[in-house]
Order: structure tokens, then C-alpha cells, then sequence
């Protein structure tokens, strides 16, 4: 009973942790104890990071027996004569929580505060050949990237490239052998779903497989790294990294409080980054600083959707908080978040280089600006408790220095409130033990086009066809109006409605003129202000600056009393039709047959009604003459055009992101290879792909992370070089189990599978060792890790393979309810880590948290199984698969047995033929389903009533054939193959 | 020390019955492999080790926005005797002066944007209370039902939080303010800690909630893994589970045919690949996938339960059936094994009365007392109530003061200082009643218990140690393991 079992493991459980803690008491009790095995794992785990290598708080270490006996600078901390009196134990014991060591978690166990008793009353021996920690800036990732020497190995033939040879120098070392290339079309699979994420068609596949060319792969590599997807395939790893996410909030209001709506254009943008191959350093400055390094180009300013990703709307703390921990995780592999509250406790970050760092990016705001071709969204709608954010679908959005002079406050216990009274501040810097070089920073100087966006020659030309467009629509309606004026003036209708027609059309000609006169108004008003703006901002040493600015004042003042002129009249035209009915009214109203007291509650409601016209039209008045007066005065004082932003910018993330893309940083360039190498091999190099620092894991090679570093900031960062090297490699291209011997010699009819199979048994391993027993984890890569289909791709494979791919790049986000129907790729449907943020069926394969995400989750779960065969989604694809591969078919090819389906189906969607015993299978099933299938007299009710349920195919086909039918279900089961999400 | 070892690529433990590689026919498998009820374990004398664990699964009762522990389980007639007077006026001392208001309140809007307004102006209880049980709680009178279960429940009326406002919805279930970094919830935790026990059903289990898509973290696992986040359940018993239902045309049959194809190429392919450990959990998925198709609708539909039962836990009444039917439910989900139950008897931020307060809680009391006591009582005769702990608990409490927020003038405001919460089953010492607030119900006294006590609580009932739950390469502060509440404890 499953029950049973799990209480008795957790008996055990409890059973072993009982042991553990005999285990300590008998070591106390006893006479002697264990420096190595019962002392030092205690100082190592709750003081050493106070009292060695990193900090030496009151001048002691106790990293090492002998720094322990030797005491911090109140003097010795041991004494073997009176052991209770030892400060250690005093500090340890005491009940005092200021004076209580460890000061932070519980207090030692008695068990553990006895045994170093029991030492110290020992005279507290430890080891002589004791080795202290190393200084901490000693740490392998902190040292400069080398360029270390390409090993040399014995295998020569195995090296492809430098690559190889860093990982054949292991397996020599360790007696293991790589495993053979994989075969042909596994390679080919692998290759074509690790950069673009789509498997090979049927048509690439053959290619591939006919061309005997020794550089077919090459050349498949480079066509697969020249493909638009292949930038959508890296987008989205990237964006795992950078922490990708469409804006959330409270979405049922809806209220944006988190990143933006118009996120989406950073994703187009890394998307088109990674096609035309910008180098990663390059990416870094943009998605940083690309509104200081380069103000005017605003197709890289999109890129700070970086920063604006983080943006948080109740707290702008919060908002800077998630910049400093990401930038360190994703770019440095630094968890600087750790030194939030205090000190880090591993890596050499204080407390207040945290607040320095994080003041690089104190100035921020964000900005919405205005984009070609589309309606203007207006500037960015500041938080306000108290007002629902739109939903801002237009414009881009990106940061600015918006407060050049924020300060920077250092606060304690990672509480904003928690400010101490003398309010210390910081000023941008990074960790001193990563300053390669004074830091530069120097302010920036915004253009006129970059902080007045209103002067930009596309914006006064948009602005100026909308004003002109404008005055034509008036003019036109002018003209329409006359007419009309006209034709009512030959009204053969009787008199009073001849009269009503009349003062209507006439009434009608004056609006038009007065709107006509005013579009030419606003015209002109508009060309003096951009005149003006133009010669303040662009040309400000022009003679005339005053002169034009004048005018545009006056223009302004021309066109708000126009305005005024023009309301006024509106209100008197409206107010003349008002007493024409009321005149008209009464005598209608009787004649209609209503009652004496209907007819006064209308006339009184309608004296009110004229009494607030003429109020209106009195104030009215009032503001025509007050605008009439404004004429008179002479000034320069204007509107100018769109938004105005700071002159300058901090320069501050300018500085920051040179220093990141210093190739002398240590860090940048090792986190980045570590992050593209875990996802071609499916195992990182360095497992803690965001700790890089004293806590994080070794490096597995050490020198083959170094060299790809070196390698890859000496090819101006070049993604696709690095993508290249990896893949072209012989590490990359192995199998990933052993070559089985085949019994039988195969006897299947596509001469494919003979040439794959001939192709891969003929390199088997040579050297006897068992690299299982050796390295059972495949630390040290002797064969390829097997990888899954990340949860987009398992949506987009089943449309890619099924022929249902919608291959549009890029564009505005889609809303995870059309996932089901529609037939774009993943990437562009919305990811937010909120309920909802995923589609329900992206949900079940482990989709990116877009929280974090440095790297993917792989589960195996039932609810997997349930989505991959009980979805109108893969039920959709399956069906029109199986037609499609039919039609493909010839005649000869359908008459005959399934083989010719099975095929195809295996290489569509398994991008491999089927094995013989594959295809007794799959023809026994194609039978019994067919079987299944048939309607049969007692079932036909039931069935039919099902079949009228909406399937997809019961719309073009409204009873399939039941072979047919049975091939949908062959396909089905093919798309829930294991090999389907599995990168072999 | 960690319980568990992390790899990323994550395979189920083999299932503890079921699966047998020689089967020919996996069709049959499945129908054999159903879900049975599952018969007692424990006996009634156990060591009395604090790690032995007390409690197998966990019905965890969460109603959103907030109850007033003053109009429900903390009555308290000072604000009846003081109503209308400010906190100055009355001869106590101004819970607003008191330290503990800075220290233990955060709010997740910055000063800079908004400061939350103070209410001093005391207002009344807007219900009766009387004492019940031996122990001699004080109940008010919306609570007739599980009035009479006092003596069968620990009442902690010292609990606090810090988050002001609706995040703390995630906090009571993670342990932390949603400025600090995201945890995982407390059923991920005893998932990762203690797995399934039964293969057939998820083993963390969410119903009727969370209905708001910013309480995702309330049932998420976050760095543990998707696999030990809660699986929300529909509540529609034909399709409780996303894509739990064969494709409308498929017969039942000729899906366990495709089941069948699908195990046998699989498996085929395992000849060729023995390194695969991931074909192997697959092919255990599609196993397990099948059978869970036919448990879960078997689980949450309730035809075998008699009439008393069902009129148990207020199936017969409107004002009642929707939390009846969830707590129901939870009761069979239990019984089938699965470890911890999440339950959301009313919707997301229901119990948020700034205004209307007395209405809201009147009609939310009525929808919430005779399932809840119908639950114990099931449990209780049952015997069920020996492995199973019943947690009924909300975010935060409600100002003693008036919100005049808006001119309000009926309603208390979010109340992050004290609120009251009960336990209730396995490993809980009955009719117990645990801390208190000061007179005006403002503050919990002594140091009160943080929401991660309550974790702490659950999980050493479980036979669990907080401090043992450790995830490699992620840090958690002392303030993730609380201290177990050892008073309520049997």
C-alpha cells in the first residue's frame, strides 16, 4: 500500500535523522574529537563568512586551526586551562542576542558547542598542512579570461575543432571514449531544432541525406544560421535570460503595473539583433544604455525594454531592486541581490556597493514615444494611486534619466524605510574588486531630436499632412454645404417646412465655414510653432529665432481666439434652432393630441433648457473677448511641439555597460558562452549559470570555458561564430547512447534507413573502458545529452511538421487565448508570471517563469500525456497532416499496403524512417483502428452523436472515412512518440 | 541538509505500484490500475518523536480578502463599550503608538506614492458573540455550526503579517512580502518533502481557486520545479482537469489502442537509447496519464455519497452548495491520498469588506459555517480526522477602527497586526485556545506568530522540519522557517 510505505519512509526518515544526531553526541561524549570532521564544517558553515578569507570581522579567521588558536584582535579567543572562560564559548553560549554568535539563524546545537569544548580543552589541534581560503578576489571566475593553449591528445582524428580538443584532453585523462557521430538524420533533427527551433522538412531531409559532400553538415549549419528563425529560436532563449515579459498587473481591471504593453518591440528586437548577427557586447550597450550611446536611433532604444521590463508601478524601489539582482545574474553571474541586507556572504560585494550599483540606474523613467506610421500614443502616463493605467497599445517604450540628481539612499535590512538618520548616500560605482580602471563617467548630451522628439523631421511632416488633411475634409464639407444651401433655396415643399429645411442647410454652411476657417487656423498655428521650434532648437543661432517665435505666439493666440469665435458662434446657431422649436413646439404637441399638462412640463423643461444656452453663450462671449484682448499683447511665449524631456542624461549606464563589455571584465563573456553551450549540449559548463561567484559550481573545463570566452570577444562577440564552433564540433555531433548491433540485417524498403544505419554502426567505440561506470552522468561529455522540445516547441514543431506554420516574423503581442487556434510560433504569444500568463496547454511543458529563468525545468508529467492526446490542438494537427501526407501520395502508393504512409509519417514528423518492427506496429494499428472505426449497428448511434461533436475535420470532411480517420490516429500517436519532444 | 537531490531534468519517481514492464496489454493495465479508496494506516499509539509525523495530508481552507477576526473567532466587547470614541479617548493604551505598528507593517505601495490612512475612531462589533465548549471560546453568532466544534479545534488568535494589502494573499502561503524575493508555497514544500501517495492524482491539489491571476504564487513552486506546484482542479467533475477528457468521436477503445502504439514504440525505442532516462519517465507518464483520466472525474464527482452526507456539507441549499461541494471534494481527494488540498471556498477577495460589513460577513459567514463544521464532523466519524489536518485561515484581519476611506462608514480596513486562524485534526490538541490580541483586537500579543509559524506548524505535523526544506543554490532567511506553534499540538 502506497500509504503504508510512505509513512514508513518517513519513519526512516525521521530514523536517520535520530542517527545523525546519536552520531554527533557520541563524537562529544567521547575523549577526543575531530578537528577535520566535527569542528571545522561548523566554522565553515555559520562563521567563516564573517571570520576569514572575505571579511575578518574583529581581526579573526577561523578558516584554520591555527587562526583560531592565534585569536582576532581583542587577543586570543581559546584557553586550554579554563576552556568555559574561552571567549568562543562565552559568545557562543550566551544568551544575550547582541552578543550572540552566529548572530544571525539558531544558536549552535549543545552538541556542537560541547564538542568544541571538548577540543579546545584539547588544546584545539588541527592539521599542520592546514590551507587557508583563498582570497576571495582569487576566485577562478573573478581571474581575467585567459587564452589557454589548445590541449594536445592523442586522438587527433576526433578533433574538429579546438573545441574537441578541450574535451577529448578530459576523456583522456579520465579513460573514456566519445560515442560515434550520430546518425545522419538524428544530426540533422538535432540541428535544425537547436538553431531555429523547427525540425527538417521531409525535403530538407532528403537533401541532406542524398548529398555526399564531406561539408554537407557545414553547410547545413550555415543555411540553418542564416534563417529568419533562427533568430526567433535565440530570441526566445534570450529572453529567458533577460527575463521577457508582456506587461501584467491586475489584467481583470485591467491596470498595467508591470513591465509595458509595448514590451513586444524589444523582443522584434532581439529577434533582429541575433538574424543580422550584432555582436553581444553591442546588445548589452543598447539593452543598457542605448538612449545614451547612440540618443537618435530609436530602432536600439527599444532595447532598454530591458529595464522597463522591471518597472513596477506602486514602489520605484522595487523597480530598481529587480534591475540590480537581474543585471547581476544575467550578465555578470553576480547575485548582488545577496548584499541587498548585508555584506555578501560569499563574494566581495559590501552593502554599499550594492547602493553604488544600484545607483547607475537610479535616474530612470520610462518614455513612450511616438512610432511612424501609427496614431500618437502621448507621453507616458505617470502611476497615480488613485487612476487606472491604460492599456497603451501604440508608441514604443523605453527609459530615460528622467532625475538627473536622485540620490541614492543606503538602507539597512533590504527595507526602504530602514534609512539610518544621517540618510548616507551612494554614487554609481562597481564592486571595487572588479574595477579594472577608474570608472568614466560623463554626462550626455541630448540632441534636439532625442529630448524634444517634436523636432524630428518625420513628426513636423506627420503633423503638418494631419493638419493639412484636416483643412481639406473642412473645405470639402464647405462645398457640400453650399450645395445644400442651394438646392433649398429650390424647395418645392410647403412654406413651413420649406423654412425649417432652409435655417437647417443654412445653419449646416456656417459650421462649415467656421470649421473651415479654423482648420486653416490650426494650419497656420501649427506652422509657426514648428517654424519657431525649429529655429529655437535646431538653428538656434539664426537671426530671425525671435522674430518666428513671435509669430508663433501670435499664431497660437490667432487660433485660440478663432476657436473662441467659433464656439461661440456654434452656441448661437444652436440657440437660434432651440427657439425656432420652442416656438414650433406647443401648437405640434396639441395638435399630436398631449395633454395640457404634458405640454407645459415639455415647455418648462425647455425654457430651462434655453436659459443654460444663453448662460453658455454669455460665457462664451466673455472668453472670445478675453481671447480678442489676448491679441493685443506682444510675446513669444508658445506651445512647442510634443513632449520635452531632460537635456541630458547621467551617462551613468553609458559607463556601465562599457565596463560590462570590457573584454578585461573576467565575467561577461564566460556567462554568455556558459548560457549558449548549456543550450546546445543541454548541460551548462558552470551549472549555476547565474552564480559565477564563491558559491556557485566549478566549471566542469575550466579551460574550454576560458578559451570559447577568449574566442568569442576576439569575433567582436559574435553569437553565430560561437554557435558555429559549437555545433561543427565532433562533442556536439556524437550519439547520445551507444550504437546497438542489429540481429537481423534490415530488410526495410526505404533505402534510407539502410544508408543511416549502414552510416552509424560503422564507428563503434574501440576502447574497452565503460564510460557508464566511468562518468554515469556524462559530466565530461563522451556521448550527447538528450534534450526536450522547451514547451514552445513542442507547439511549434506539431504545426511546423503538420504544415500549419504561419511563418510571419515578429510583431505585436497575441493574446494566449488564440494560442489553440491560431497558427503563429510561441514566442509571440504573451508570457507574464501571473495565472493566465501562459496558454493552458504552453503551461504543461515547463514554460519560462518570467521571473527567472536562467534555465529550463525539464519534467516528465501525466498532465503532458493528457494535453498531447486530448487536445483540439494536436487532434488539429494530426488530422491535417494525415491528409496532407495522403495527398502527397501516389496512387500506386495508396493502393498498396501503409508502408508509404508510415514512412512519411516517421520522417515528418520523427525526421527518421521507420524500423521493420515499427511498421508491423504501426499497420496492425492503422487495422484495428480502422476496425475501431467502422460504424457498427449497436454502436452507430453512439458514434454518430459523437462524430457531431465539433471536430475540425467534421467541418471540410463531415464523416471521415474510417481509414482515414485511422491515419489521423496513427499521426496522433507519432506526435505523442517520445522522440517527437526529444532532441536525440 | 536537503531532503531531496535536484537535477533539471526531472523524472517522477518510479510509482510505487501499478506499472509492470511485462504487461502485454496496457490497456488492460489501466483499468486494473484504478483508484481504490485506501484503507487507514496508522495506528493510534505512536512515539511520541516531535518528527514523527502526525498528519498525512492537509485540507488547507483559504478565504480571500480578509475576514474580520473581530466579527468571527476574536470577539472583543471593548469596541462595543469605546464605539464612536477615538483610541485616545478610551482608557486603554493607542495601539497606533505601540512599536509593533512600524515594525511589523510593510506596505508594498512606496510612501512616495501613497500613504495608507490610520482609522482611530473605534467601531463596534456588528454581530453577538457567546462562549462555547469547554474551552470556552468566544464565537460570534454567525458561526452556529462550528460553534459546536469548538472543543475539536485550536484557536490561534496571535497571528500577523506585514503586507497591507491583497499580496498578502500570497504571503500567508509563501512566508514572504511580495517585495522580497518570491517562495515557494507551502503544499509545493510538502510535495517536494514528501511526494505522492497516489500516482493516479496529482499530489497538491487546488480547488476553487486562486481566482485572481495575481495569486498565482499562492499555489506556485517557484524554484522547486512545475512539478510541485498545485494542479488546479475545475470543478466541473466531467472535466476537472485541462485536457482530462478523450477528444469528443474517440472511443474509449480506440484511444487505449493510440495508448497502446504510443507504449509500444516508446518502448522500442528504449531498446535503442538505454540512456534515456526521460523515455522511461515518458513512457511511465502516458501509463500513469491514462489511469489519471479516470480517477480524477471519479474523485470529484459525488454520486456515491448519500443524501445525509451530501445535506452534510449543504449540498441541498444555494447559500451553501458552492463551498459545500469544495470541501467535499477535498474530502475524497484525501482519501484517495493526495497530500494537500488547497481550498477556496469563495472567491478572490470576497471577505474584503471596507464597506457593508456587516452584510458581506452575514452572508459569507452563512456560505462558509455548515460546510466547513460538515467537513469535521465527516472527518471526525470517519476516523479520518487522525491523519488528516484541517487548516481554515485568510491574509489578515480587520481595523478595529472605521475606514473612512471614501466616507465610508460601515466597514473595517486591511489589518495586517492581528488575525485569528484555527487548526483543526491530526496531531492538533483539541478545544485549544492559543494567543490573543489586546483588548481593542488591534495588535497580537507577545511576539504573535509571523504566517510561516503556521508553516512551520503544518509541516511538523507532517513529520517535517522547515529548517530541513532547503533547495540547492537558493538561500532561505530565517524568517522562511518559523517556528512550529508546539502549544496547539497534541
Amino acid at each position: 500500500m502506497p500509504l503504508l510505505r510512505s509513512i514508513t519512509l518517513a519513519h526512516a526518515l525521521a530514523l536517520a535523522l535520530a542517527c545523525c544526531i546519536a552520531r554527533t553526541h557520541t563524537v562529544a561524549a567521547s575523549a577526543s574529537v575531530d578537528y577535520v570532521h566535527a569542528i571545522q564544517p561548523v566554522f565553515k558553515e555559520r562563521c567563516v563568512s564573517c571570520h576569514g578569507a572575505l571579511q575578518q570581522k574583529a581581526g579573526l579567521r577561523l578558516d584554520t586551526g591555527s587562526s583560531t588558536r592565534q585569536g582576532g584582535k581583542n587577543g586570543p579567543i581559546v584557553s586550554q586551562t579554563s576552556p568555559d572562560s574561552s571567549p568562543l564559548l562565552v559568545r557562543l553560549r550566551t544568551q544575550d542576542l547582541d552578543e550572540r554568535m552566529p548572530p544571525e539563524g539558531e544558536p549552535l546545537t549543545s552538541d556542537q558547542i560541547e564538542a568544541i569544548r571538548t577540543w579546545i580543552e584539547q588544546g584545539a589541534p588541527s592539521p599542520a598542512q592546514e590551507i587557508p581560503e583563498h582570497d576571495p578576489r582569487d576566485h577562478w571566475a573573478f581571474r581575467p579570461v585567459s587564452r589557454p593553449a589548445i590541449p594536445n591528445t592523442h586522438r587527433v582524428s576526433w578533433i574538429r575543432n579546438p573545441v574537441d580538443a578541450f574535451v577529448a584532453a578530459e576523456h583522456e585523462r579520465l579513460g573514456l571514449t566519445p560515442l560515434p557521430e550520430a546518425s545522419p538524420e538524428v544530426l540533422l533533427r538535432r540541428v535544425h531544432l537547436d538553431l531555429t527551433g523547427l525540425p527538417p522538412t521531409r525535403e530538407e531531409r532528403r537533401a541532406f541525406l542524398e548529398d555526399t559532400a564531406p561539408d554537407a553538415y557545414e553547410r547545413a549549419v550555415d543555411r540553418l544560421l542564416d534563417s529568419p528563425h533562427h533568430g526567433e529560436r535565440w530570441a526566445r532563449h534570450w529572453m529567458d535570460v533577460w527575463r521577457y515579459a508582456d506587461w501584467y498587473g491586475r489584467r481583470n481591471v485591467p491596470d498595467v503595473w508591470n513591465s509595458a504593453p509595448q514590451i513586444w518591440r524589444w523582443r522584434d528586437w532581439i529577434l533582429r539583433s541575433l538574424n543580422d548577427d550584432k555582436g553581444y557586447d553591442q546588445m548589452l550597450v543598447a539593452m543598457l544604455a542605448a538612449d545614451e550611446v547612440d540618443p537618435e536611433n530609436d530602432i536600439d532604444t527599444v532595447a532598454t525594454g530591458f529595464l522597463v521590463r522591471s518597472w513596477y508601478a506602486l514602489n520605484p524601489n522595487q523597480w530598481r531592486r529587480d534591475i540590480v539582482e537581474h543585471t547581476g545574474k544575467a550578465f555578470l553571474g553576480l547575485t548582488f541581490n545577496c548584499a541587498h541586507c548585508h555584506d555578501h556572504k560569499y563574494d566581495p560585494i559590501s552593502h554599499e556597493e550594492y547602493f553604488q550599483f544600484r545607483a547607475f540606474f537610479e535616474p530612470l523613467g520610462l518614455r513612450q514615444d511616438w512610432v511612424r506610421g501609427e496614431a500618437d500614443p502621448g507621453p507616458f502616463q505617470k502611476y497615480d494611486y488613485s487612476t487606472l493605467r491604460k492599456i497603451v497599445r501604440n508608441g514604443a517604450i523605453r527609459v530615460l534619466d528622467e532625475d538627473l540628481g536622485a540620490k541614492t539612499f543606503i538602507y539597512l535590512k533590504g527595507d526602504e524605510r530602514a534609512l539610518p538618520p544621517e540618510k548616507p548616500t551612494a554614487s554609481p560605482n562597481v564592486p571595487a574588486f572588479l574595477r579594472m580602471a577608474p570608472l568614466a563617467i560623463r554626462e550626455v548630451a541630448l540632441s534636439a531630436h532625442a529630448h524634444r522628439p517634436g523636432t524630428q523631421p518625420w513628426i513636423r511632416d506627420a503633423l503638418l499632412q494631419e493638419a493639412s488633411a484636416h483643412l481639406t475634409a473642412a473645405q470639402r464639407a464647405l462645398t457640400t454645404a453650399e450645395s445644400q444651401v442651394r438646392a433649398s433655396l429650390s424647395d418645392t415643399n410647403p412654406p413651413a417646412r420649406q423654412l425649417s429645411a432652409r435655417l437647417a442647410a443654412e445653419t449646416a454652411w456656417i459650421t462649415a465655414s467656421n470649421r473651415t476657417v479654423l482648420a486653416q487656423s490650426e494650419l497656420t498655428a501649427l506652422e509657426a510653432r514648428l517654424a519657431a521650434d525649429h529655429a529655437q532648437f535646431l538653428e538656434p543661432a539664426s537671426s530671425n529665432v525671435t522674430a518666428l517665435m513671435t509669430w508663433a505666439s501670435h499664431a497660437e493666440r490667432f487660433l485660440a481666439w478663432r476657436k473662441a469665435q467659433s464656439q461661440l458662434a456654434d452656441a448661437r446657431q444652436a440657440l437660434a434652432l432651440r427657439e425656432v422649436e420652442y416656438d414650433v413646439a406647443a401648437p405640434r404637441r396639441l395638435a399630436e393630441g398631449q395633454s395640457a399638462k404634458q405640454i407645459q412640463d415639455a415647455r418648462t423643461k425647455e425654457e430651462e433648457a434655453l436659459a443654460k444656452a444663453r448662460d453658455q453663450i454669455a460665457q462664451l462671449t466673455k472668453a472670445a473677448d478675453a481671447a480678442n484682448l489676448a491679441l493685443n499683447s506682444n510675446n513669444t511665449s508658445y506651445a512647442s511641439i510634443g513632449p520635452v524631456y531632460p537635456e541630458r542624461s547621467t551617462g551613468r549606464r553609458r559607463a556601465l555597460a562599457q565596463w560590462l563589455t570590457d573584454p578585461r571584465n573576467p565575467l561577461p563573456a564566460r556567462v554568455a558562452v556558459n548560457h549558449v553551450w548549456s543550450r546546445h549540449l543541454h548541460a551548462p559548463l558552470v551549472s549555476t549559470v547565474f552564480d559565477f561567484g564563491r558559491n556557485g559550481a566549478a566549471p566542469t573545463h575550466p579551460a574550454l570555458l576560458d578559451w570559447l570566452a577568449s574566442e568569442f570577444m576576439s569575433h567582436r562577440w559574435s553569437l553565430k561564430h560561437l554557435h558555429r564552433l559549437i555545433v561543427t564540433s565532433n562533442t556536439y555531433r556524437q550519439r547520445s547512447s551507444p550504437p546497438i548491433p542489429r540481429a537481423d540485417p534490415v530488410s526495410a524498403p526505404n533505402p534510407n534507413v539502410d544508408a543511416t544505419i549502414a552510416r552509424s554502426t560503422d564507428e563503434r567505440p574501440r576502447d574497452g573502458a565503460d564510460p557508464r561506470a566511468i562518468d554515469p552522468d556524462n559530466r565530461y561529455l563522451w556521448r550527447a545529452n538528450v534534450g526536450r522540445l522547451e514547451s514552445e516547441l513542442v507547439r511549434d514543431a506539431m504545426l511546423a511538421a503538420s504544415g500549419d506554420i504561419d511563418r510571419t516574423l515578429g510583431g505585436p503581442v497575441l493574446p494566449n487565448t488564440e494560442a489553440e487556434t491560431s497558427t503563429r510560433r510561441s514566442l509571440y504569444f504573451e508570457v507574464f508570471p501571473e495565472a493566465g500568463g501562459h496558454d493552458t496547454f504552453t503551461e504543461l511543458f515547463d514554460p519560462p517563469d518570467p521571473s527567472e529563468c536562467y534555465r529550463r525545468t525539464k519534467t516528465v508529467l501525466p498532465q503532458q500525456a493528457l494535453a498531447l492526446t486530448n487536445s483540439k490542438f494536436s487532434h488539429d494537427r494530426s488530422q491535417s497532416l494525415a491528409a496532407r501526407l495522403w495527398t502527397q501520395l501516389t496512387d500506386t502508393q495508396r493502393a498498396s499496403d501503409s508502408s508509404a504512409f508510415i514512412h512519411a509519417a516517421f520522417e515528418q514528423i520523427l525526421s527518421r524512417g521507420p524500423q521493420p518492427e515499427e511498421i508491423v506496429a504501426c499497420r496492425d494499428f492503422l487495422r484495428r483502428q480502422q476496425t475501431e472505426f467502422q460504424p457498427t449497428p449497436d454502436s452507430a448511434t453512439a458514434s454518430a452523436a459523437a462524430q457531431g461533436a465539433a471536430t475540425p475535420v467534421t467541418s471540410t470532411n463531415p464523416t471521415p472515412a474510417p481509414d482515414a480517420r485511422a491515419r489521423a490516429s496513427l499521426i496522433h500517436a507519432l506526435f505523442n512518440h517520445n522522440d517527437f519532444l526529444s532532441i536525440r | 541538509m536537503s531532503l531531496r537531490p535536484h537535477s533539471t531534468a526531472r523524472v517522477p519517481r518510479r510509482p510505487r505500484h501499478g506499472f509492470r514492464r511485462a504487461r502485454p496489454r496496457f490497456h488492460a493495465l489501466a483499468r486494473r490500475g484504478r483508484a481504490r479508496p485506501r484503507r487507514r494506516a496508522c495506528s493510534h499509539s505512536r512515539p511520541a518523536s516531535p518528527l514523527l509525523p502526525r498528519a498525512k495530508s492537509v485540507i488547507w481552507v483559504f478565504l480571500s480578502g480578509g475576514y474580520s477576526h473581530l466579527e468571527t473567532f476574536d470577539p472583543k466587547p471593548a469596541l462595543n463599550q469605546y464605539a464612536g470614541k477615538t483610541f485616545d479617548q478610551t482608557a486603554l493604551e493607542n495601539p497606533l503608538k505601540s512599536g509593533k505598528h512600524a515594525a511589523r507593517f510593510r506596505s508594498v505601495v512606496a510612501d512616495s506614492i501613497n500613504v495608507r490612512d490610520v482609522y482611530p475612531i473605534i467601531y463596534p462589533m456588528q454581530v453577538g458573540y457567546a462562549q462555547y465548549g469547554q474551552c470556552g471560546i468566544g464565537i460570534t453568532d454567525w458561526w452556529p455550526h462550528l460553534a459546536r466544534c469548538a472543543d475539536d479545534i485550536a484557536w490561534v488568535r496571535n497571528m500577523w503579517t506585514t503586507d497591507n494589502d491583497h499580496a498578502a494573499e500570497n504571503q500567508i502561503h509563501t512566508g514572504r512580502h511580495r517585495l522580497d524575493e518570491v517562495q515557494p508555497s507551502l503544499g509545493a514544500w510538502v510535495h517536494y518533502g514528501l511526494g505522492s501517495l497516489n500516482d493516479n492524482l496529482p499530489s497538491y491539489v487546488v480547488l476553487g481557486g486562486p481566482t485572481n491571476s495575481t495569486t498565482r504564487d499562492s499555489i506556485g513552486a517557484h524554484y522547486l520545479g512545475p512539478e510541485h506546484a498545485g494542479v488546479p482542479f475545475a470543478l466541473d467533475p466531467k472535466n476537472p482537469l485541462p485536457f482530462g477528457t478523450r477528444a469528443p468521436g474517440l472511443t474509449d477503445q480506440a484511444q487505449a489502442n493510440e495508448y497502446e502504439l504510443i507504449g509500444h514504440l516508446n518502448r522500442l525505442t528504449g531498446v535503442e537509447y538505454p540512456e534515456d532516462d526521460a523515455l522511461r519517465a515518458r513512457i511511465r507518464a502516458y501509463e500513469l496519464a491514462y489511469r489519471m483520466q479516470a480517477a480524477v472525474p471519479d474523485a470529484m464527482g459525488f454520486p456515491t455519497e448519500s443524501d445525509s452526507i451530501q445535506r452534510l456539507y449543504g449540498l441541498d441549499r444555494d447559500a451553501t452548495r458552492t463551498a459545500g461541494q469544495r470541501l467535499l471534494s477535498a474530502r475524497r481527494l484525501v482519501e484517495r491520498g493526495v497530500r494537500f488540498v488547497q481550498v477556496y471556498p469563495s472567491a478572490y477577495g470576497t471577505w474584503d469588506s471596507h464597506q457593508k460589513l456587516k452584510d458581506n460577513h452575514e452572508k459569507l459567514c452563512a456560505s462558509v459555517d455548515l460546510p466547513v463544521a460538515g467537513l469535521l464532523q465527516d472527518l471526525k466519524q470517519r476516523g479520518l480526522l487522525e491523519d488528516v489536518l484541517v487548516v481554515f485561515c485568510t491574509e489578515f484581519g480587520r481595523t478595529p477602527g472605521l475606514e473612512q476611506r471614501g466616507g465610508g462608514k460601515d466597514g473595517r480596513d486591511h489589518h495586517p497586526h492581528g488575525f485569528t486562524i484555527w487548526l483543526a485534526g491530526a496531531g492538533v490538541k483539541p478545544g485549544t485556545i492559543h494567543g490573543a490580541t489586546d483588548e481593542l483586537g488591534y495588535h497580537a500579543l507577545g511576539d504573535g506568530h509571523y504566517v510561516t509559524d503556521l508553516h512551520a506548524t503544518v509541516l511538523r505535523l507532517l513529520g517535517l522540519d522547515s529548517r530541513q526544506l532547503q533547495f540547492p543554490g537558493r538561500k532561505r532567511l530565517e524568517i522562511d522557517y518559523g517556528k512550529p506553534i508546539t502549544e496547539i499540538m497534541a
